[in-house]
């Protein structure tokens, strides 16, 4: 990789970014480095070590420790040269005598309340108190170690993940800092003075039930044991590490997976990293236990019906039996009786080939991804308007923005490590726009960030809310004429700017729509405006809507007629729920998509594909999933390949979608676990954890990045050599040995990866797409000169209401999102120590509504809407205005889908998850749906274990 | 032809024509629903909802109606 710094190496303070160069010199050496860059990192970067405590290079200069303090000539004293910064001819001595005692007293004192167990302390080899203690020399103690002493200090192990022991603590204020500067919590503090400091949670809480998230920040930030992760306390250093990608949100953090063998002992965040930058979160950094959990299913199973138990077998007569009985289906009702899902969960390489196999093997374009349920009107709207299915810039651009809009998104729970640096900006004093239902964590619970308007808007009413912000700019004559005027096409520009104009939109007459006071719209609407740099970026609050379409088409409105888009600090954000959603979608998922978004009705295209495919490629879309569902029940859709998806816990409507899976005949799902779709298949593929293959992932700024085999496949085979040998078995060949034969071949066809491969991925760490002979590096920010389509597209978005209101009967309004420490359907982190923080789906209610209905914090509520009724716990919260309830869906059997209904986006049948209309009444027993449930599940579960047995006895 | 599909093809193409209707008049209207139903619905999803135009059609908006009409040419 190419490398200006060792990303293995601390340097001590943050580089400067100034272009300003100084020259120095230390210890007789000539140094140049950036004006505002401190003594002790300019030395580093020289490679003259400097010993140091309290200094980190992703943390602000201290000077508390003291360790490195430098003579510089004509200077009095002994500066620390880590708040000391560079000056012209400045002449620095890091090493002398006096230094040298200066630094040994220092190490002298800290050691006098610092216990002597080295050889038995878990940071035994990582220690920098003890590399220090070495570098300076240190060899005696003269105050003994009978004073007064923290040493019995009573460890805090609340946290299931690390460990607290305040008996090694040197109050270094590095995880303080770490926790306010880095992740942006402010959960620490340094609690009393002098001899009586020290690192405290909250008030004196255990770590807990305080306000940390467990980012784990502070325990990588300690220079000491004092915060320590338990794998390692257990098991010992790690002996070796593998870089690579995390496998939970669209963030896509790089990690050091810290190994023993084939065992993983930690995940540390890699401060190379181009997305994360060595910060983390408590999924990526602590929540990989699952991996390894034995509910993981590692040997190909089938049967013939799901009311009977799995059978064992090889992945020989697995992958045969499920290639006969596809082939099967298609002879008896049709080519197009079969097809496929793809994950947003999986690889680029593995998407690739799942809809290949679709689109050759079975021959027919019945294939789709789950971001059908998430982000396809994301595709669709960004598409119309600026050309492209993407964000416009990188995660780092929110750095230069001044003013930030955040839409239906809550990125300190769904996208942490982004949400800090989102925070960052904000504490620097960039303006925030919250535009929610529900008060989330960056509206009040993030200190020192103010937001300026929370817009807490009526759930449904979305493309109200933006045409009124758009009809306030235009109107107040706040659009950027020069921008419109040179990027945007001017007949569809003119026929919007009439559109919105009309009076209709105006913020006082869409309040009673939105709920939004018109002057607090129109505030809100001149600081976008104004701003210098303003940004948007936005959730699945956005996208989960009847017309989640033409919102994302308001948002990239909003940004042309303001000139938000084509440089840093702008543009249009939407933040990917999964890992890979931008890749799955990127490499042909889509229905009507080949890779790289091209249409498969296109016979340039098709042409392409067919010659390197060989075989004659459909040139109609296929089915969409709910379009599947549909032609499963009506018995026109009878096989499906599902990887790495759980489309019975996370689509919409589970009694539709359930009865729909009990409607094939054959059912193949590759997974992990034997998930909710799994207990309706036929044939069980086993699949791979990201810890256990090689591939890519793409996250939600374009950003390609290599996933690396840190293990071997439980099952033995990685999952896209599964992919391969299922197409092989049902008669199209696929021919790979690694997966950059395969990112080669969706290089040579997709235009904005043909600078993609492996080797360049090695070379330049990761690549954002575009990446192609006009942008050999990648394409950090988009759109810089002109968009895709020439011009950017003013779409009309005029408002219409969805059908699902409240009524008498449903007089409440659901809607749904995720928390912090679970992900998704949960199938990962509910099988991890995160189960300490949220165990299970919780309905979140206004005191208003609780009253109403005689509902108190924890009481068991039944939630129904028309398509069905669940029951869970009620948490009684103000975060939700009057009419709102909201909950989670990481748990199967809270049933949150149960009762959300398939109403869906008019462009892309994306779920309107965010509305549905509900009565909330106190219950004392579960739903018929959860007792079913229960039943089922108990069921399939013994099946699972009578197919092992089974195989255990043969 | 089921009557799940059917339904939702029905509720579908109407959803796509309320959401187009305001783009000019309607026969550009239906041109831009028939090219969305083009362009993104399968082939079986157009066969049935050009068969259930013809053969009934009472539950589709007008211009839902005239672009299954020019969707089936």
């Amino acid at each position: 990789m190419l490398q200006h710094f060792d990303p293995n190496k601390d340097y001590g303070t943050p580089a400067s970014l100034s272009e300003n160069l100084i020259t120095l010199e230390i210890d007789g050496v000539s140094v140049t480095v950036p004006e505002g860059t401190s003594v002790l990192r300019a030395a580093a970067e020289a490679d003259i070590n400097i010993p140091k405590l309290c200094a980190s290079d992703n943390l602000e200069a201290f000077g508390s420790c003291r360790i490195c303090a430098v003579e510089i000539e004509g200077r009095r004293g002994t500066p620390a040269s880590c708040t000391t910064p560079v000056e012209a001819g400045m002449k620095v001595t890091t090493q002398n005598d006096k230094l040298g005692r200066l630094r040994r007293n220092i190490m002298e004192l800290y050691i006098s309340d610092h216990p002597l167990d080295c050889l038995t302390c878990p940071s035994n080899g990582d220690c920098e108190l003890q590399d220090m203690a070495g570098a300076v020399g240190l060899r005696e103690v003269r105050y003994g170690f009978d004073g007064n002493n923290h040493l019995s200090a009573e460890k805090d192990t609340s946290n299931p993940y690390f460990t607290f022991d305040p008996s090694k603590c040197i109050v270094c204020s590095r995880c303080v800092r770490a926790c306010e500067e880095v992740q942006g919590t402010f959960a620490l503090t340094i609690d009393g003075r002098g001899f009586e400091s020290k690192v405290s949670p909250g008030q004196n809480e255990d770590f807990l039930d305080s306000e940390c998230v467990s980012c784990g920040a502070c325990v990588q930030a300690c220079p000491t044991a004092t915060l320590m992760e338990n794998s390692v306390i257990e098991q010992g250093q790690p002996e070796h590490s593998v870089v690579t990608t995390c496998a939970y949100c669209g963030v896509g953090c790089s990690f050091k997976a810290d190994m023993k063998g084939n065992e993983v002992i930690r995940m540390v965040p890699y401060k190379d990293g181009q997305a994360n930058h060595g910060h983390s979160c408590v999924k990526g950094r602590f929540a990989f236990g699952y991996a390894t959990h034995q509910d993981r299913v590692t040997k190909p199973m089938i049967r013939d019906s799901i009311d009977q138990p799995w059978q064992q077998v090889s992945w020989d007569e697995a992958l045969t039996f499920a290639a006969d009985k596809l082939k099967g289906i298609q002879e008896k009702y049709g080519r197009e009786s079969v097809g496929g899902i793809t994950s947003s969960r999986c690889t680029n390489e593995e998407t690739y080939l799942v809809q290949k196999l679709i689109r050759a093997g079975f021959g027919n374009n019945n294939t789709d991804t789950c971001a059908r349920v998430c982000h396809s009107p994301t595709g669709y709207g960004l598409k119309t308007t600026l050309g492209e299915s993407a964000g416009t810039q990188t995660f780092d651009s929110i750095m230069q923005a001044d003013a930030v809009m955040v839409i239906g998104a809550n990125p300190t729970d769904a996208h942490p490590v982004f949400g800090s640096l989102m925070k960052k900006r904000l504490r620097q004093g960039a303006q925030l726009i919250v535009a929610d239902p529900r008060e989330i964590d960056l509206v009040k619970k993030s200190p020192h960030v103010q937001t300026q308007h929370h817009l807490q808007l009526r759930p449904g009413s979305n493309v109200a809310f933006i045409n009124a912000m758009a009809h306030v700019v235009i109107t107040e004559g706040l659009e950027d004429k020069d921008f419109i005027a040179n990027r945007c096409d001017d007949g569809a520009y003119q026929a919007w700017r009439s559109f919105i104009s009309e009076e209709r939109h105006a913020p006082e007459n869409t309040a009673e729509i939105t709920g939004i006071p018109a002057d607090e719209l129109r505030s809100a609407a001149r600081i976008y405006a104004k701003a210098n740099n303003a940004a948007i970026y936005y959730g699945l609050g956005v996208t989960e809507h009847s017309q989640g379409s033409s919102m994302v088409m308001g948002i990239a409105n909003l940004a042309l007629a303001t000139g938000n888009i084509g440089r840093e600090g702008v543009g249009v954000n939407p933040l990917r729920g999964q890992n890979n959603v931008q890749g799955s979608c990127d490499m042909g998922s889509f229905p009507h998509e080949l890779p790289g978004y091209q249409h498969v009705a296109d016979d340039e295209v098709r042409a392409k594909f067919e010659a390197v495919w060989g075989v004659k490629l459909d040139n109609e879309p296929g089915l969409r999933i709910p379009n599947m569902f549909d032609a499963a029940l009506d018995g026109t859709y009878k096989g499906m390949y599902c990887q790495g998806e759980d489309i019975a816990q996370s689509d919409p409507n589970t009694n539709h979608v359930e009865a729909a899976l009990r409607n094939l005949e054959c059912l193949v799902v590759q997974d992990i676990f034997l998930n909710e779709t799994a207990k309706f298949a036929h044939v069980f593929l086993p699949g791979a954890s990201f810890l256990e293959k090689n591939g890519t992932f793409t996250n939600a700024e374009r950003r390609i990045n290599r996933v690396r085999k840190v293990m071997p496949p439980l099952s033995g085979l990685e999952d896209w050599e599964v992919t391969v040998a299922l197409s092989n078995k049902l008669g199209y060949e696929m021919n790979y040995s690694h997966p950059s034969e395969i990112m080669d071949e969706i290089a040579q066809l997709t235009p904005t990866f043909t600078g993609v491969s492996y080797d360049r991925l090695e070379e330049l760490g990761s690549i954002q797409w575009p990446c192609n002979a006009e942008a050999p590096q990648g394409t950090p920010t988009m759109h810089l000169e002109s968009f895709p389509i020439g011009k950017g597209h003013f779409a009309i978005t005029e408002y219409v209401a969805t059908e699902e209101r409240s009524t008498r009967k449903f007089p409440l309004l659901l809607t749904t999102g995720r928390i912090l420490s679970q992900y998704n359907v949960g199938a990962q982190t509910r099988r991890t120590d995160n189960q300490a923080w949220h165990d299970e789906d919780i309905l979140e209610l206004h005191p208003v509504d609780a009253e109403d209905r005689g509902i108190n914090d924890g009481d068991w509520v039944g939630i129904t809407s028309r398509a069905g009724e669940t029951v869970m716990r009620a948490k009684v919260a103000e975060r939700m205005q009057p009419g709102v309830v909201y909950t989670t869906f990481h748990h199967p059997a809270s049933g949150a889908n149960v009762v959300t209904t398939d109403n869906s986006d008019w462009a892309t049948n994306c779920p309107e998850y965010k509305v549905t209309a509900v009565q909330v009444v106190k219950v004392t027993e579960p739903s018929q749906w959860q007792q079913r449930y229960e039943e089922f599940n108990s069921q399939q579960q013994s099946f699972l274990k009578e197919g092992r047995k089974q195989k255990t006895q043969a | 032809m089921g009557n799940h599909q059917l339904n939702s093809l029905i509720k579908m193409v109407n959803q796509i024509a309320a959401n187009n209707t305001h783009i000019g008049d309607e026969a550009e209207a239906a041109q831009m629903v028939a090219s969305h139903l083009g362009k993104f619905w399968a082939r079986s999803m157009k066969q049935q909802i050009i068969e259930y135009r013809e053969n009934d059609g009472s539950e589709l908006l007008p211009v839902a109606n005239q672009a299954i009409q020019l969707m089936a040419g």
